[in-house]
C-alpha cells in the first residue's frame, strides 16, 4: 500500500485543480469497481455492490484536493506574489516550496525582512522565487495554483510528506474499493473537491448520491507531541472513530455502530473528539432531509504543514475497519 | 389553570439532557406531549421531531411549522488525566466563566455519574490564568473516583451536562439550565394546546429540530423534508438585567419579540404586527444585526425553494449559563398570538405575502 500512498501524495492537486489526483486514482480503480464517474464540481464517484434487502447506499468520501496557493501578481524582477488556497499558515510557507501545476515549475518562498526572529509575516508579505531574474522569464501567471513541494518518506512505521491531508483518506478509500468483495450495500465511494475550502464537493456529491448513510476518511490531531493540546488521540494506536468536531456531531448511531464493528473485528480503535476542523462529514449531514453521518479518522501529526506524519499500521487498521464494517447488514440502534 | 399543563412539561423538560446531536431524551418527552395533540408524529432523518396537526381546510393543505429547536449546549469529554480528571470541549456556546463550582452529570456508557466543575489551583494553571476568567481549557470536572474507576468508566466523547433543577422565583419567574430554548418548545406546546379548541383551516407542523446549538442542521434538514408553506422559528432572545446595554435587550413580562433582519419575510412579520395590536397582545421590537439571526430562521429560511419565515423570541436572562431566566407569562402571550395567527389563516392569505409589487399592482403607479 505504501507505493499507492507514494503515488497519491507526490501528485499536485490544490482545492479546485484536482484534475492530476483524480486521474491516478481512476488508473488505480480501473476494473475495481462497478462504475466510476466525474460530476459537475469534479467528484470521482465510484460504486460497488448492489442494494441488498437489509443493504443500504452508504458513501464514503476521502477528499483529493490539498491546500496551496494561487499567484496573484508577479513583479517586474519575476517575484511571484500569491494567497492561499485553503489553510496554509505562514509560519509553515517560509522557505517551503512550491510546484505549479500547469508547468510543474518548482519555486520558494520568501519573506519581507522582519527584525524578529520568532514571528513571521502575513503571507501578504511573502513572495514565490522561481529563480528567475526577469518577469519575462517566470512562466508564471496570475491565477495558477500551486501546492506544497515535498517528497514522501517512509520512516518505517511511520509516513511522512505534503498532502497527508487527504490522500491517506484517498488511499484508504482506493484500497477499500479494491478489496471489497461480497457486501449487502451499493457502496459508493466518493473522492471529494474542494474540501480544503469548505467542503463544497461532498456537499453537492451527497446530494446526489442521497446516501443512506454516510462517512468521511480524513486526517485527525493528536496530542501525543511534546506540550501538544490536550487530546488522547495518539499515531499508532489505530484509526479515531469520530464523536465530534468542531463543525459536525457524528450520530450516536453511527458511533455505536463502529464501536462494535471495531470490537467484532479486534481492531484497535480510538474515540476522538476534535475542538478545531472538520470534515466531509458535515457535507454529507446536511445533504437534503439529513443523513446519518460518521468520521473515520486517521491520526496525524503536523496537519497542514509540508511534513504531515501518520502512522502505517493505523492506515492498514483503517482499510480492515471499513471492510469488516461494510461486509455486514447496517442495523442503526 | 391550563397553562400549568405548559409550565409543568416545561420544568420537566429542563430536567433532562439532550444535547446537540443527542436529543433522544428530550425527544421522548415531547413525543409523549405531542402525541395527543396532533394527528401525526415521527421522527426526522437527523433526530427532529415532527408532529402535524391537520386543519379542516381540503387537501393538499398549506402548512405552518412552528420551528423550536430543542437541543441543549452542554461540554463533552476530551480526555481523562492520570488524576481522573476530566478535560472538556464544549457542545455549543458555553460561557465558560459561570462554569468552576457547577453540579453536573456525565453520561457514560454504564449509567450517569455526578460531578462537580472545578478550577485547579492556580500555582498549576498560565501566569494570566489566576486573575482572569477561567477558560474551558483550564477547567475539570471532579467525578471523585479513583483513576483507574474513572479511566474505567469514563470515555472521551462522553457528554456531560447541567444538573441544576428548575427553580420557580417569586412573580412567576422560572430559572434553569436549557430554557434555551426548551421555554420556546413550551411555546410551540402552548400554541397546540390552545389549537385544540379552535378551527383551523390550514396544517399545523410542529417542528422541534435538534443541533440547533452546533449546525443549525435539524431546521435545514426538515424544511427540506417537510416544505412547510411558512414558518415561525421560536427562539430566544437577550432579556435586560441588571448593567446590560439597553439597545441590545428586551424586558421580561413585556410580551415575546417580533425581529427584524434579513432572515424574516417583512410582509409575515407585518401580518404578525398586526395581528398582536389588534388583539392587545403585548409585543416587542427587536433588530437582529449582520443578516444571521443566529437561529433556526437561517437555514429554514432557505431550505428547498425557500420559505418565507418569521421569528419570534421570548426574552431570556443570563443566556447560556445553567441559571437562564424567563417569565411564564411571556410563554403565554406567544402562544396565545401564535394560536389567533393560524386560526387567522384562509385560503388568501399568500395572497398578502407577494413581494412582487408589479404583480400587486403597485409598480405601475
Amino acid at each position: 500500500m505504501k507505493d499507492i500512498i507514494r503515488q497519491l501524495v507526490e501528485t499536485t492537486g490544490p482545492s479546485g485543480y484536482e484534475n492530476e489526483v483524480r486521474a491516478v486514482v481512476q488508473k488505480m480503480l480501473k476494473g475495481q469497481v462497478d462504475s466510476m464517474k466525474v460530476d459537475a464540481l469534479g467528484n470521482l464517484i465510484t460504486r460497488k455492490g448492489q442494494k441488498g434487502q437489509d443493504g443500504l447506499t452508504i458513501m464514503l468520501s476521502a477528499h483529493l484536493d490539498e491546500i496551496g496557493i494561487i499567484a496573484t501578481h508577479i513583479d517586474e524582477r519575476g517575484f511571484v506574489r500569491f494567497t492561499s488556497v485553503g489553510g496554509v499558515h505562514p509560519r509553515n510557507a517560509v522557505g517551503g516550496r512550491v510546484r505549479f501545476l500547469k508547468t510543474g515549475q518548482v519555486g520558494v518562498i520568501g519573506m519581507e525582512p522582519n527584525q524578529s526572529a520568532t514571528s513571521v509575516h502575513g503571507l501578504d508579505k511573502m513572495y514565490i522565487d522561481m529563480g528567475a531574474s526577469r518577469r519575462a522569464d517566470v512562466k508564471v501567471s496570475v491565477g495558477d495554483v500551486a501546492a506544497f513541494d515535498r517528497p514522501f518518506e517512509d520512516l518505517g512505521q511511520r509516513l511522512v510528506s505534503k498532502a497527508m491531508d487527504d490522500r491517506i483518506g484517498v488511499a484508504i478509500l482506493v484500497e477499500t474499493m479494491k478489496q471489497l468483495k461480497a457486501t449487502p450495500h451499493e457502496v459508493v465511494g466518493v473522492f471529494s473537491t474542494q474540501e480544503e475550502v469548505g467542503i463544497r464537493g461532498a456537499t453537492t456529491a451527497a446530494y446526489g448520491v442521497d446516501p443512506d448513510l454516510g462517512i468521511a476518511l480524513d486526517v485527525t490531531l493528536t496530542g501525543d507531541t511534546p506540550q501538544a493540546a490536550t487530546m488522547e488521540v495518539a499515531l499508532g494506536n489505530g484509526p479515531a472513530i469520530k464523536v465530534k468536531d468542531s463543525g459536525m456531531i457524528s450520530d450516536p448511531r453511527v458511533v455505536a455502530w463502529m464501536e462494535a464493528g471495531a470490537k467484532r473485528a479486534r481492531l484497535p480503535y480510538q474515540l476522538e473528539v476534535l475542538s478545531g476542523g472538520t470534515t466531509d462529514a458535515r457535507g454529507i449531514q446536511m445533504a437534503r432531509a439529513g443523513v446519518p453521518v460518521g468520521c473515520l479518522s486517521i491520526p496525524c501529526r503536523y496537519v497542514h504543514t509540508p511534513s504531515e506524519m501518520v502512522d502505517y499500521g493505523d492506515v492498514q487498521n483503517s482499510v480492515k475497519l471499513l471492510l469488516a464494517l461494510l461486509s455486514k447488514p447496517v442495523k442503526l440502534a | 389553570m391550563p397553562m400549568e399543563d405548559t409550565k409543568t412539561l416545561l420544568k420537566e423538560m429542563i430536567s433532562v439532557a439532550g444535547l446537540s446531536g443527542h436529543e433522544a431524551p428530550i425527544r421522548q418527552i415531547l413525543e409523549r406531549a405531542w402525541q395527543p395533540l396532533t394527528d401525526e408524529l415521527h421522527t426526522g432523518r437527523l433526530g427532529s421531531l415532527h408532529a402535524r396537526k391537520h386543519g379542516l381546510g381540503k387537501g393538499p393543505r398549506p402548512s405552518l411549522a412552528l420551528v423550536t429547536h430543542m437541543d441543549a449546549i452542554g461540554l463533552i469529554v476530551t480526555k481523562v488525566n492520570e488524576a481522573g480528571l476530566l478535560h472538556l470541549d464544549q457542545i455549543g456556546g458555553i460561557d465558560a466563566r459561570v462554569l468552576p463550582g457547577q453540579l453536573v452529570t456525565i453520561h457514560t456508557r454504564t449509567g450517569d455519574l455526578p460531578g462537580l466543575v472545578v478550577l485547579p489551583a492556580a500555582h498549576t494553571l498560565p501566569d494570566d490564568a489566576a486573575s482572569s476568567a477561567p477558560t474551558l481549557p483550564n477547567l475539570r470536572v471532579d467525578t471523585g473516583l479513583r483513576p483507574a474507576a474513572a479511566r474505567r468508566q469514563i470515555q472521551v466523547g462522553d457528554l456531560v451536562s447541567f444538573a441544576s433543577q428548575p427553580l420557580e422565583l417569586d412573580g412567576d419567574l422560572l430559572a434553569g439550565h436549557s430554557l434555551d430554548n426548551r421555554a420556546c418548545v413550551a411555546v410551540a406546546h402552548e400554541t397546540l394546546r390552545l389549537l385544540q379548541s379552535r378551527k383551523h383551516s390550514w396544517d399545523v407542523w410542529a417542528i422541534a429540530t435538534v443541533q440547533e446549538e452546533a449546525t443549525l442542521f435539524g431546521a435545514l434538514t426538515s424544511g427540506y423534508a417537510l416544505r412547510p408553506t411558512l414558518a415561525v422559528v421560536i427562539d430566544v432572545t437577550f432579556a435586560k438585567s441588571p448593567g446590560t446595554p439597553g439597545h441590545k435587550t428586551y424586558d421580561l413580562n413585556k410580551g415575546p419579540t417580533l425581529d427584524w433582519g434579513s432572515n424574516t419575510h417583512p410582509k409575515l412579520l407585518a401580518e404578525l404586527q398586526t395581528l398582536a395590536r389588534k388583539l392587545e397582545i403585548p409585543f416587542q421590537d427587536a433588530v437582529y444585526a449582520g443578516g444571521h439571526s443566529g437561529t433556526d430562521a437561517h437555514f429554514m429560511q432557505v431550505a428547498g425553494e425557500g420559505i418565507p419565515t418569521a421569528i419570534l423570541s421570548i426574552p431570556l436572562r443570563y443566556m447560556h449559563t445553567p441559571v437562564e431566566l424567563i417569565q411564564m407569562k411571556d410563554i403565554e402571550r406567544a402562544g396565545r398570538l401564535l394560536a389567533e395567527f393560524i386560526t387567522a389563516l384562509d385560503d388568501t392569505f399568500m395572497d398578502k405575502l407577494q413581494l412582487d409589487d408589479a404583480a400587486n399592482g403597485e409598480a405601475q403607479s
